[in-house]
C-alpha cells in the first residue's frame, strides 16, 4: 500500500557524480513520463505547457524528484529501523524524442566552392536529438535526470543533463533545502526565463552566416557551459514557497576525448576551453503566488575564470611536450593550466516569469536581461604569451548584454503559440569577433503548437533574424569557411530565415 | 500414508500461518520511507499541502479550500478517487494518482486533519442584487421546476451536512466549474446533476455569486 513518501529531517547525502563524456549542444527535453509513472500525477500537475514547469511542478524538483505513490518493492532496514535501501518497483525510464525539419530562407554557401550548396537550403534530422532517461526518486529524499543523449548535430552519444538531488524539508513545508549535484549551470533552476530551459525550449537551427553553430548566436558564456564541459554541486533552501536561494561550485569536467581524463589542449580545443578551478553560481528569486497567477523575479550571478583554447595553451602544451621529450622525460600535461592565461568573466542575470495557469487558459510572459563582462587576459590582447603570432583580443574588457522576452500562450494544453525576441549588444572587439567586431545580434522566433496529447508536441516555427553581426559589411563573418563568397554578393540578416517544423515526442 | 498426509498438511498449514503472521508484523513496522505507514499530517506536508496549502487554503482556485471542510465528505471522495469512481478531469489529472495507495485510515486521518483546520471567509460578491437572486435561489429552490434548495444539503450558511461538501469560504472559480461539470456530466453526482440541468445560466451565476457571500 502507498502514498507519499514523507522525508524527515536528516544527514546531507555526499553526492558525486562521475562520468562525463561529449559535449552535446543539446535542448533539454521534459515532460517526463517517469514522473508521472511514479507519482500517478497527470502531465498538468508539474507543466503548463512541458518544459515550463508550473508551481507544483517547481515544487517536485526542487523536492528532489522524491514524491511518488508506488510502493517500494525493496524497503530494507537495519536493526534500528533506520532505512538501508529503497527499490521502486518501476525503474523510472523514458525515452525522449526530438524530429526537425529546418527549411532555410536561403541555401547557405558551400564550404568549399563558391556557389551555394546545392539542394541543401533544408535539412532533417531525424532524429535531431534522441535521449534515453531515468528520472525520479533513488531513495526515500534522492532522486536523479540522468540523461544519455544522441545528437544528430554533434554526430555521436554522450552524457547529456544530469541533476542528482538529495532534499529535505520541515514538517509544515516552511523550509525546502536540498543539494544538487549538476553538469549545467542552471539545469538545476525551476523557472524558464533563463538559463537551459529558457522558453522557447524547441529550436533546431543553425544560424550559418555567422559561423557559429547549433547556438546560432552569440550569447553568455553560461550556455556554453553544458554537460561534458562542467560538473558542479550546490545547496538551495526554498522559504515558504516564495524564496529560493542558492550558492554552488563547478569546476572543470573535460574529459574523455583526445584520449586523456585532464584538461589538456585536444580536450580544451573541443569545448573552446575550460573552468579553472571553481566557477561560483549563486541564485536568489522571489515567487509570489495568487489564484490562478504565479509570479518570480530573480537574480543569478556566475564568476567564471576559463582558460580559453586559443593559441597560447596549445602553443604552451606543444613547448612543454618538446622540452619534455629533449630531456628524455614523460610529459604529463597539469590539470589546471596555471599560466595566467585566463580571461574572467562575470555574469550577472535578472530574470521574471509570469504565469497564469487557468481552467482552460494558460498564458505567460518570461525573460531576462543578462549582462556579461569578460575581463581578457592582458597576454591575449597584447599577445605577450609564448608562441604568439598576433592577439586574440582588442579590447582589455569585453560586456555582453542578452535580452530576452517570450509570450506564450495555451488553450487546453491543446493549441498555442508563443513569440519570443531576443537581442543582444556587447563591446565591438574586431579580433574577437570578425568584422567590425559588434557581436550584436537580434531575431524573433514565431511558434504555433499543436498538442494531440501532452507528450506528443507537434512544432511550427519561424525564427526570423533582423540582426546578425550587427550587418556589417563584409556581413560574412565565418571569413575562414566562406571568404567572401561570391556566389553571396548580397549576404543578409534575414537569409537565416528559417522555418522548423519539430516532433517532440515522450514516453 | 493417510497418517503422513495429514502430519503434511499440518506442518504446511503451521507455515503458511507462520509466514502469514510474519507478513502482518513486517508490514506493520514503521519505517519512514514505507508510505503506508504515514500518519495524516505527513501526508499532508508531503503531498496534499502542494496544492490545497498545509492548513488546506489552496491558493489557485485549481483546487478547493478544504480547511474545515466536512470529515465525512473528504473521506467520501477520496475513497472515490482510490476506486476511480469521480472521472472528472482534475480528479483524474490529480486525485487518481495521489489516492491510489491510500489505506483507509490514512484517508480518514487526512479529513480530519482539513476539516479541523481553521475556515476561511468567502471572497464576497461585487453585486449585491446578484448576490440577493443567488440567495433566493438557494435557500428556496425552484419547486415548481423541481429544483430543490442548495440549503437542504449544503445548509443555511454553506457548512455543509454529513457527506454534502460545505461550500462556505470556497473559492468562486471552483464553485463555478464544478457547477458546469456536474451539468455537463463530467462530474458525476445524480442529485447535482438533476439540479443543475434545471437551471439556468444565469441562476447559476447568482447561485454561485451568493455562495462566494458565505
Amino acid at each position: 500500500m502507498s502514498a507519499v513518501r514523507f522525508s524527515r529531517l536528516g544527514a546531507v547525502a555526499t553526492l558525486i557524480l562521475g562520468g562525463s563524456a561529449l559535449m552535446l549542444v543539446a535542448q533539454p527535453a521534459s515532460a517526463i513520463p517517469p514522473f508521472a509513472r511514479q507519482t500517478g500525477l497527470a502531465c498538468e500537475a508539474c507543466h503548463t505547457v512541458p518544459p515550463e514547469l508550473t508551481a507544483f511542478g517547481r515544487r517536485f524538483k526542487l523536492s528532489g524528484y522524491t514524491l511518488t505513490t508506488r510502493p517500494p518493492l525493496v524497503n530494507d532496514i537495519d536493526d534500528h529501523k533506520r532505512n538501508t535501501m529503497w527499490l521502486t518497483d518501476l525503474p523510472g525510464v523514458a525515452i525522449l524524442a526530438q524530429i526537425g525539419y529546418d527549411h532555410y530562407n536561403r541555401a547557405p554557401p558551400d564550404a568549399g566552392q563558391p556557389y551555394p550548396a546545392q539542394g541543401q537550403s533544408d535539412s532533417f534530422q531525424f532524429p535531431d536529438q534522441f535521449s534515453l532517461v531515468y528520472a525520479g526518486a533513488v531513495s526515500d529524499r534522492v532522486g536523479a535526470w540522468l540523461q544519455l543523449t544522441y545528437n544528430q548535430v554533434a554526430g555521436g552519444v554522450g552524457i547529456d543533463n544530469i541533476d542528482i538531488r538529495y532534499s529535505d524539508h520541515t514538517s509544515d513545508n516552511k523550509w525546502v533545502w536540498g543539494v544538487t549535484a549538476n553538469n549545467f549551470p542552471t539545469f538545476q533552476d525551476v523557472w524558464n526565463g533563463f538559463g537551459s530551459y529558457t522558453i522557447p525550449n524547441f529550436n533546431t537551427v543553425t544560424l550559418w552566416s555567422g559561423g557559429v553553430a547549433g547556438a546560432g548566436t552569440t550569447g553568455p558564456i553560461i550556455n556554453a557551459l553544458g554537460p561534458g564541459n562542467v560538473a558542479g554541486i550546490g545547496a538551495y533552501v526554498f522559504y515558504d514557497d516564495s524564496l529560493y536561494f542558492e550558492l554552488s561550485a563547478y569546476h572543470s569536467a573535460v574529459s574523455g576525448t583526445g584520449g586523456t581524463p585532464v584538461v589538456d589542449s585536444t580536450n580544451l580545443g573541443v569545448n573552446g576551453g575550460a573552468v579553472d578551478r571553481f566557477a561560483p553560481y549563486a541564485r536568489i528569486a522571489y515567487e509570489r503566488d495568487w489564484g490562478y497567477h504565479s509570479a518570480e523575479i530573480g537574480v543569478s550571478a556566475m564568476y567564471i575564470n576559463w582558460i580559453p583554447s586559443v593559441g597560447y595553451i596549445s602553443a604552451q602544451q606543444q613547448l612543454a611536450a618538446t622540452a619534455a621529450a629533449t630531456a628524455g622525460t614523460p610529459y604529463t600535461p597539469a590539470q589546471t593550466f596555471n599560466s595566467g592565461v585566463i580571461n574572467r568573466y562575470t555574469d550577472l542575470s535578472v530574470d521574471w516569469q509570469y504565469q497564469y495557469n487557468g481552467q482552460h487558459n494558460i498564458y505567460g510572459f518570461l525573460g531576462h536581461v543578462a549582462h556579461e563582462r569578460q575581463q581578457n587576459s592582458p597576454q591575449l590582447v597584447a599577445a605577450t604569451f609564448t608562441g604568439a603570432s598576433s592577439p586574440i583580443y582588442t579590447n582589455p574588457t569585453d560586456t555582453l548584454t542578452q535580452f530576452l522576452a517570450t509570450a506564450e500562450y495555451f488553450r487546453d494544453r491543446r493549441y498555442g503559440g508563443l513569440i519570443s525576441f531576443t537581442r543582444t549588444t556587447g563591446t565591438y572587439d574586431p579580433l574577437a569577433n570578425g568584422g567590425n567586431g559588434s557581436p550584436a545580434n537580434q531575431y524573433e522566433v514565431y511558434e504555433l503548437d499543436y498538442l494531440p496529447w501532452l507528450n506528443f508536441r507537434f512544432i511550427l516555427q519561424y525564427n526570423a533574424y533582423q540582426v546578425v553581426a550587427n550587418n556589417q559589411s563584409p556581413f560574412n563573418l565565418n571569413h575562414a569557411t566562406f571568404p567572401n563568397s561570391p556566389g553571396f554578393p548580397n549576404i543578409k540578416a534575414s537569409n537565416n530565415n528559417t522555418w522548423v517544423f519539430g516532433l517532440w515526442m515522450d514516453f | 500414508m493417510k497418517k503422513l498426509t495429514s502430519y503434511s498438511l499440518t506442518v504446511a498449514a503451521i507455515a503458511l500461518v507462520t509466514i502469514g503472521v510474519r507478513d502482518v508484523h513486517s508490514a506493520t513496522l514503521v519505517v519512514p520511507p514505507d508510505p503506508s505507514t504515514l500518519n495524516a499530517k505527513a501526508l499532508v506536508s508531503a503531498a496534499c499541502s502542494k496544492c490545497h496549502g498545509v492548513n488546506g487554503v489552496s491558493i489557485s482556485p485549481l483546487f478547493p479550500i478544504l480547511a474545515a471542510q466536512l470529515p465525512g465528505y473528504i473521506e467520501a471522495e477520496l475513497k472515490l478517487f482510490r476506486i476511480r469512481g469521480r472521472s472528472d478531469p482534475r480528479a483524474r489529472a490529480f486525485m487518481w494518482g495521489i489516492s491510489r495507495g491510500l489505506t483507509d485510515e490514512q484517508i480518514k486521518g487526512v479529513a480530519q486533519y482539513f476539516s479541523s483546520q481553521p475556515p476561511v471567509k468567502g471572497s464576497g460578491s461585487s453585486n449585491p442584487a446578484l448576490a440577493d437572486k443567488g440567495k433566493l435561489m438557494y435557500e428556496n429552490g425552484a419547486p415548481e421546476r423541481d429544483i430543490e434548495a442548495c440549503t437542504v444539503c449544503h445548509g443555511h450558511s454553506g457548512e455543509g451536512v454529513n457527506t454534502q461538501p460545505r461550500l462556505a469560504g470556497q473559492h468562486r472559480d471552483y464553485v463555478v466549474t464544478e457547477m458546469w461539470q456536474y451539468r455537463s456530466g463530467l462530474r458525476e453526482n445524480k442529485v447535482m446533476q438533476h439540479v443543475t440541468e434545471k437551471m439556468t445560466d444565469d441562476e447559476i451565476a447568482a447561485v454561485v455569486d451568493y455562495v462566494s457571500t458565505l
